[in-house]
């Protein structure tokens, strides 16, 4: 039996039960941080509404516990798998991989961490071909860019990889009419497919 | 009289070009995000709000309100080709749309689903007109202690919204409420809840971080769990023959548009009641008060109408209390009153008064909305067919890209990005273990608004809790309080009443 079968949903309920209750408490503990009282002569502290919400988050975390404990809920007796297999490898990825994305934008900047994260889940999930992993992986980070910095006027972080788009921001601002702005950007949004013809049809 | 000027002055502004695209897009892009299995209304609306800052409010209400339109049509889609609800409110089109499907009848589904989906968005849409002014009027008295009340009244029914277990259900409320509190106190100023005096936290929980993470990252992980990364396309055939058979097989179905319709426009305007549990109790009572009851659930067209009329009807019933009272009735509806307030505009009874084109502009256009989807419905079927052939393991990473750069781009920060992928998981792994989600997102936009009207009140009060029990000089404040704790105390009593059925 491997660890993802022996954790059941029992397990899991009283494992999440417990940690809420822990966050709870630490929540009532950093509330209390400020002034937690109220009177009608003085006014409400602080911390007093965050307080109370944690104790009733306390509360109702440990009626859970108590019914897990006398089995009055539904998932204190169920012993099935809280996950199977093939799901655990799916959903486990899928965070691994957001994750270590966000933790690239902050270094490499959105637009490439987005082309490695693109491809690798592609490549790990879908049985698609690496031309069309690669179009797809390259095109989806150009339209995000168009999308976002060129309609929306939102910049998106870019880290280390700023400075490549310098010149890319000239020809945005630059003096350039509508109608060559508009063909450059045909051309950058095609150029992945081209570049991944270009390389299927020369390289063998 | 006034009310129908108003209302064709609201119809011409919706016929506005900017409008008119917006809407039509809105639709589109409605359509598609509710056919989208694991995205619904909420999904779109929440991740869609960045683009409307670059158009007025009024165009910016329109565009979300034809999104939220479009996909109460286009989650009926999935549910019956694929069985996988594209949304939640379209959960109780599973129950009879798939085996139509399974049957062969696909196209009856549809078009009983778009169909029934016109008929109640147009009942929603008359009765909304008749009633928003007069309750917008007596929305006006309303005061802070009031406002506090309605607040209070509509967690209470939050309570019967999340399902049987209570406590996980009011662990939700209370959690969106202190998430809510995170940032700088109202009064005093004070920094609250500085985890690890992180100075991101300093600005408080964006409500939509915790929407996107929830409903982009959390449903998503759901879906990948369940789809493994494939979906798989059952046959459709569109032919001319398909589509009278379609039509006359709507006609044993006037019974359920009736329930439906009228169900579901008053269930949508509760406070977070909204449009599934419209769309669930919708099809219940059909199913009860039909002669042939046992058929339900082996692909009968009413099963299909009934809810898709509903959630349809209550989509429309929402909006009356978020635009005359503040309160949303449903998740989408919070979303869209997050983004009103964004743009500067104040829901409420003012609302009426200060801003009437918005308001009729809104009206107007849920009418256009109405046809416009109908017939974009009908038309783009088989296109929409084309678009969920696209295996999940695609799919998913798309969506993951919308929700990272959606949670991004509201406060341009990555705090922000990392708060939204902690409360995917962590919404995920609750949901999984039956903790209701839907409650803490509409407990995090309610939050500030019921803290700022409760602390107003006690400032008016002297610190006294009796203004809001007060029948002599707030009775409005007093009856929704005392309601609002009667609504409170029910659910406890419920598996009591039970037994004592039982015995009987």
């Amino acid at each position: 039996m491997s660890i993802v079968s022996k954790f059941t949903v029992r397990r899991a309920e009283i494992t999440v039960a417990v940690f809420l209750a822990l966050c709870s408490a630490a929540l009532m503990w950093k509330s209390a941080q400020n002034r937690i009282t109220w009177s009608m002569e003085e006014n409400m502290g602080a911390g007093f509404i965050p307080f109370y919400l944690s104790l009733g988050m306390f509360i109702c975390t440990v009626i859970t516990i108590t019914k897990f404990i006398l089995k009055k809920s539904p998932q204190s007796t169920n012993n099935e798998p809280f996950i199977d297999a093939v799901a655990f490898k799916f959903v486990s990825v899928t965070i691994i991989s957001l994750v270590v994305l966000v933790f690239a934008i902050g270094y490499l900047g959105i637009y490439f961490s987005l082309i490695f994260f693109l491809g690798f889940y592609l490549r790990y999930f879908s049985e698609k071909s690496n031309s069309f992993i690669l179009i797809f992986s390259l095109t989806t980070p150009i339209l995000t860019f168009l999308f976002f910095e060129w309609l929306l006027k939102i910049p998106l972080p870019q880290g280390i990889s700023e400075p490549l788009f310098y010149p890319v921001y000239d020809v945005m601002y630059g003096s350039s009419s509508l109608f060559m702005k508009w063909i450059y950007i045909i051309i950058t949004v095609l150029s992945p497919s081209a570049l991944v013809f270009l390389a299927n049809r020369f390289i063998k | 009289m006034e009310t129908f000027a108003l209302l064709l002055q609201g119809m011409v502004t919706s016929f506005e070009p900017l409008n008119l695209g917006l809407l039509i897009f809105g639709c589109l892009i409605g359509l598609f995000v509710g056919a989208m299995p694991g995205l619904g209304s909420v999904n779109g609306v929440a991740i869609l709000i960045p683009i409307t800052f670059i158009v007025p409010p009024t165009a910016a209400i329109i565009f979300l309100a034809a999104v939220y339109y479009g996909a109460m049509y286009g989650g009926a889609i999935s549910s019956v080709m694929l069985g996988i609800p594209g949304a939640s409110t379209a959960v109780a089109t599973v129950f009879d749309g798939r085996p139509l499907a399974v049957k062969g009848e696909a196209m009856t589904a549809l078009t009983a689903a778009a169909v029934g989906s016109f008929v109640g968005g147009t009942v929603s849409v008359i009765l909304f007109t008749l009633f928003a002014p007069p309750l917008a009027e007596v929305a006006l008295r309303f005061n802070a202690p009031e406002t506090f009340a309605l607040m209070v009244m509509a967690f209470a029914t939050f309570v019967g919204l999340g399902g049987d277990d209570i406590p996980k259900t009011i662990f939700s409320i209370l959690i969106g409420l202190v998430l809510s509190t995170i940032g700088l106190d109202l009064i005093t100023g004070k920094p609250r809840l500085i985890f690890f005096n992180i100075p991101g936290f300093l600005h408080g929980i964006n409500f939509l971080v915790l929407a996107i993470g929830i409903y982009g990252i959390g449903e998503m992980l759901w879906t990948l769990e369940e789809t493994k990364g494939r979906v798989q396309m059952s046959k459709l055939s569109v032919n001319m023959k398909e589509v009278g058979r379609a039509f006359s097989a709507l006609k044993k179905t006037f019974m359920a548009m009736n329930i439906g319709s009228f169900l579901g426009f008053f269930v949508g305007i509760l406070p977070a009641a909204g449009a599934t549990p419209a769309s669930l109790m919708s099809y219940g009572i059909t199913k009860q008060l039909s002669r042939n009851s046992k058929e339900f659930g082996t692909g009968v067209p009413a099963g299909v109408v009934a809810p898709e009329c509903a959630n349809n009807s209550a989509s429309t019933g929402s909006m009356l209390p978020m635009l005359t009272l503040g309160i949303p009735g449903s998740p989408t509806t919070a979303i869209l009153l997050g983004g009103m307030i964004l743009w500067g505009l104040t829901p409420g009874p003012l609302l009426f008064t200060q801003q009437p084109e918005f308001v009729w502009g809104l009206i107007g256009s849920l009418y256009i909305a109405n046809f416009f989807t109908l017939v974009l419905n009908i038309a783009l079927i088989p296109a929409f067919l084309m678009v969920l052939r696209i295996p999940f393991a695609i799919l998913a990473p798309v969506i993951f890209v919308l929700c990272v750069t959606g949670g991004y781009a509201p406060t341009q920060s990555l705090h922000d990005v990392w708060l939204m992928l902690l409360f995917g998981f962590g919404g995920y792994m609750l949901r999984k273990l039956d903790y209701p989600v839907a409650p803490a997102v509409l407990s995090i936009v309610l939050g500030p608004l019921a803290e700022k009207a409760m602390r107003q009140s006690l400032i008016l009060s002297d610190g006294s809790m009796g203004i809001f029990f007060d029948f002599g000089s707030k009775p409005i404040a007093a009856v929704i309080m005392y309601i609002a704790i009667v609504l409170l105390i029910m659910p406890a009593f419920g598996p009591i009443y039970r037994k004592i059925f039982k015995k009987a």
